[in-house]
């Protein structure tokens, strides 16, 4: 063994032969987390210095910020004052590369629905580059080394506490990240699995260059760590060997140092802990000592880059329709809109649209004749133009409707599994874009559907594809603003509730039942995609009697076909463009 | 670059977006609208000067929207005859109306609201050459 020693935020090692610089270092200084509302800081004065190759704890009572400080590292928190390095490169002017964190939160992000091995190939999918040998390759190594090699072909859903941790450490492995971070991964787990998901951890640790950090309540198996950090108040109290802890105290075990925390004020303990004699804090350099043996810099040649966009949403888009047919409810809610829908619109016109009889054209014919004719020809065309109208907009609302069905959850039903994701690499677009491939395929089947079986059934006349655009494009257009809505609502209750709002106002603001006043509706037609479809569509209609006698009955003026296209086209990219910085902002909760 | 947590979407480019909805929903009226109506640069025909004089308007194109109100009359070689409603100064009134055979398969009824290219010809009526639904 040579020199080893610290200069700045580096380690060196220094072999008779060879200088290495242990590049993984994790150093938070002076860091400090307040928010506007909150009367103390949440995080206060962290001084921390961990090296690569190490197993750290974060333990201290409930509400002491662990879970806090393991997000503001990761960069989920933004923190306030202070830095963090990570091998010397400051946070914030450049941050982590996906690739180099693993972050593994409190909740699950394995999709119950998938099995383990279905699972840990998405996740590397997304996260990496590589054949899809290699990723079989990579996912079978990752199964070994995480104990899920028997349980592979497991749904997620019907696996164990400790093994959906298990599975949940697996998924992160998937990038072999440098610096690994585990919030409360051990909680609500029976001491065996506790012990086990520990002791996977703890190997983890020892792979070259690697930091793992667990943040934890449980004061079990503490020397099983490198280190132990113990927090309280937002305030850094210890940082040291587990050895040390007890000692450091004044305790006899270390379920005596909860209660022995909550006796002073936090600060006390900052104070104490910054002025501590030397020797008894965590001194890095002891550790890369211990561990400057087998420790080596993590190899260059390792691929840590991340797959394209387009096939980081064509794994997105594949994932989803799997989830789609393995979650029979919701196929079968599908289904029920799909044929029910279209079913009853038809219930109006089962028997096809009716004859329109004209009147008679002869000014030969009597005063009366006339009037009554012109009586008659009043009354049909108030029933006939009623139904066309009604029908037309009757099909435009339940597509509306489809489509807020089809999106309202889509985003903020995954939320969080969404916010993992793009933490470990997927890129806003490709997410956006997977969605959207998705989300495609529903809107062309039900508009489809809609289209054909209405008309074969109605026996409307017109162009079939004329008649389709508007349909498809008012299906696309509400499902994407619906998309939009989700991707900004902070609950599904609130995305349902919203795009319910969304498809309600549709009907009366697009003056088909009621005329608007002339100014109310110049200002408010632009922003109604059903009364574009509606125009839309009617004009579909307009070489036949139909189109006329709506023409005549109503108030509201019909918009053309090219202009009813382009503004159910804006809309479409209005709400795909809400939907991408909703999806883009972070939303951890 | 800054960390995650920092990243959120400015106001300005919120202001920004919708400004280019609005700008492109107006450019999209402006332009189908103006697509949409392809007798424009007809002039329209004011029913009075007809009225007062249709054998000075003899050879003129016109531009001319209102309803189809009765037949009277048809050949074969000259079409039919109609007279139709035109919506002028707070009143209908009534102008004669030739459509040629070459539009025998539109189907027009008592109450059709048209907007027509129109040439008065040489018999003074007004002798449809375009025709769209209004």
């Amino acid at each position: 063994m040579g020199f080893s020693g610290r200069i700045g935020d580096f380690f060196i090692v220094a072999f008779p032969a060879d200088v290495r610089i242990l590049w993984n270092v994790l150093s938070l200084d002076s860091l400090e987390l307040s928010l506007p509302a909150a009367e103390r800081p949440l995080l206060s004065d962290i001084n921390l210095h961990l090296p690569g190759g190490h197993f750290g704890a974060i333990v201290g009572p409930s509400g002491c910020g662990k879970s806090t400080l393991l997000k503001t590292i990761a960069g989920i928190l933004p923190h306030t004052a202070g830095t963090i390095r990570w091998g010397g490169r400051n946070l914030d002017e450049k941050d982590l590369a996906p690739h180099e964190l693993g972050y593994v939160p409190q909740f699950t992000c394995a999709q119950p629905r998938l099995t383990v091995r279905e699972n840990l190939s998405y996740a590397a999918r997304l996260r990496r580059s590589g054949s899809a040998a290699d990723i079989a390759e990579l996912v079978e190594q990752i199964e070994t080394e995480t104990g899920l090699t028997d349980l592979h072909d497991r749904r997620a859903g019907v696996l164990s506490g400790g093994q959906l941790r298990r599975l949940g450490l697996a998924m992160e492995l998937t990038t072999s990240p440098s610096l690994f971070l585990a919030d409360e991964v051990t909680s609500g787990l029976d001491p065996k699995s506790e012990e086990e998901i520990t002791l996977l951890l703890q190997g983890l640790a020892r792979q070259p260059g690697r930091l793992v950090l667990l943040v934890t309540h449980s004061l079990r198996f503490l020397e099983q760590y490198d280190s132990i950090t113990v927090l309280t108040g937002g305030r850094l109290a210890f940082c040291s060997r587990p050895a040390d802890l007890c000692a450091y105290f004044g305790a006899t075990s270390p379920e005596e140092i909860y209660p022995l925390l909550a006796r002073r004020d936090p600060a006390s303990w900052g104070e104490e802990w910054i002025s501590s004699p030397e020797e008894l804090g965590f001194e890095a350099e002891a550790v890369v000592e211990e561990l400057a043996a087998e420790m080596t810099l993590p190899e260059a040649g390792v691929s840590a880059e991340l797959p394209s966009l387009v096939s980081q949403a064509t794994t997105w888009f594949g994932r989803r329709l799997k989830l789609f047919f393995r979650d029979p409810a919701q196929a079968a809610l599908q289904l029920a809109l799909l044929l029910v829908f279209p079913a009853v619109v038809t219930l109006f016109a089962w028997n096809g649209l009716p004859n329109v009889k004209n009147m008679t054209m002869s000014p030969a014919t009597n005063a009366f004749q006339q009037l009554k004719d012109a009586l008659e020809f009043t009354s049909q065309s108030a029933k006939i133009s009623t139904l066309v109208s009604g029908l037309a907009m009757f099909q435009v609302i339940l597509l509306a409707l489809m489509g807020s069905n089809n999106a309202a959850r889509e985003v903020v039903g995954d939320r969080a599994i969404l916010e993992k994701e793009k933490l470990a690499g997927l890129r806003p677009a490709a997410a956006l874009l997977g969605m959207t491939g998705f989300l495609s395929l529903l809107v062309l089947v039900q508009s489809g559907w809609m289209t054909l079986f209405v008309r074969a059934v109605g026996q409307f006349p017109g162009d079939l594809l004329a008649q389709f655009l508007p349909f498809a494009l008012v299906t696309a257009a509400v499902t994407s603003l619906c998309l939009g809505i989700s991707s900004w609502t902070s609950s599904s209750e609130q995305a349902s509730l919203g795009s319910l709002y969304l498809v309600g106002f549709q009907l009366p603001l697009s003056g088909a039942i009621l005329a608007l006043p002339e100014f109310l509706g110049w200002m408010v037609r632009p922003w109604i995609s059903a009364y574009w479809a509606w125009s839309g569509y009617l004009q579909t209609l307009r070489d036949t009697r139909f189109y006329d006698l709506v023409r005549a009955v109503t108030e509201t003026p019909l918009a053309g076909s090219e202009i009813s296209a382009w503004m159910l086209t804006l809309h479409l990219f209005l709400g795909l463009i809400c939907a991408f910085f909703g999806i883009r902002r972070s939303d951890w909760r | 670059m800054s960390r995650r947590a920092h990243r959120k979407p400015s106001p300005v480019l919120w202001l920004a977006f919708f400004a280019a909805f609005s700008l492109l929903g107006g450019l999209g009226a402006f332009f189908f609208q103006k697509d949409g109506d392809p007798y424009r640069t007809v002039e329209r025909l004011k029913p009075e000067d007809y009225y007062e004089n249709a054998n000075s308007l003899k050879g003129n194109t016109y531009q001319v929207e209102g309803t189809i109100a009765n037949s009277l009359g048809w050949s074969q070689e000259k079409g039919r005859l109609f007279s139709f409603r035109v919506h002028h100064g707070g009143g209908d009134r009534p102008l004669p109306l030739l459509v040629p055979p070459r539009f025998r398969e539109i189907n027009l009824q008592k109450g059709q609201k048209y907007r027509l290219k129109v040439r008065v010809n040489d018999a003074a009526l007004l002798e449809v050459e375009e025709m769209s639904k209004a």
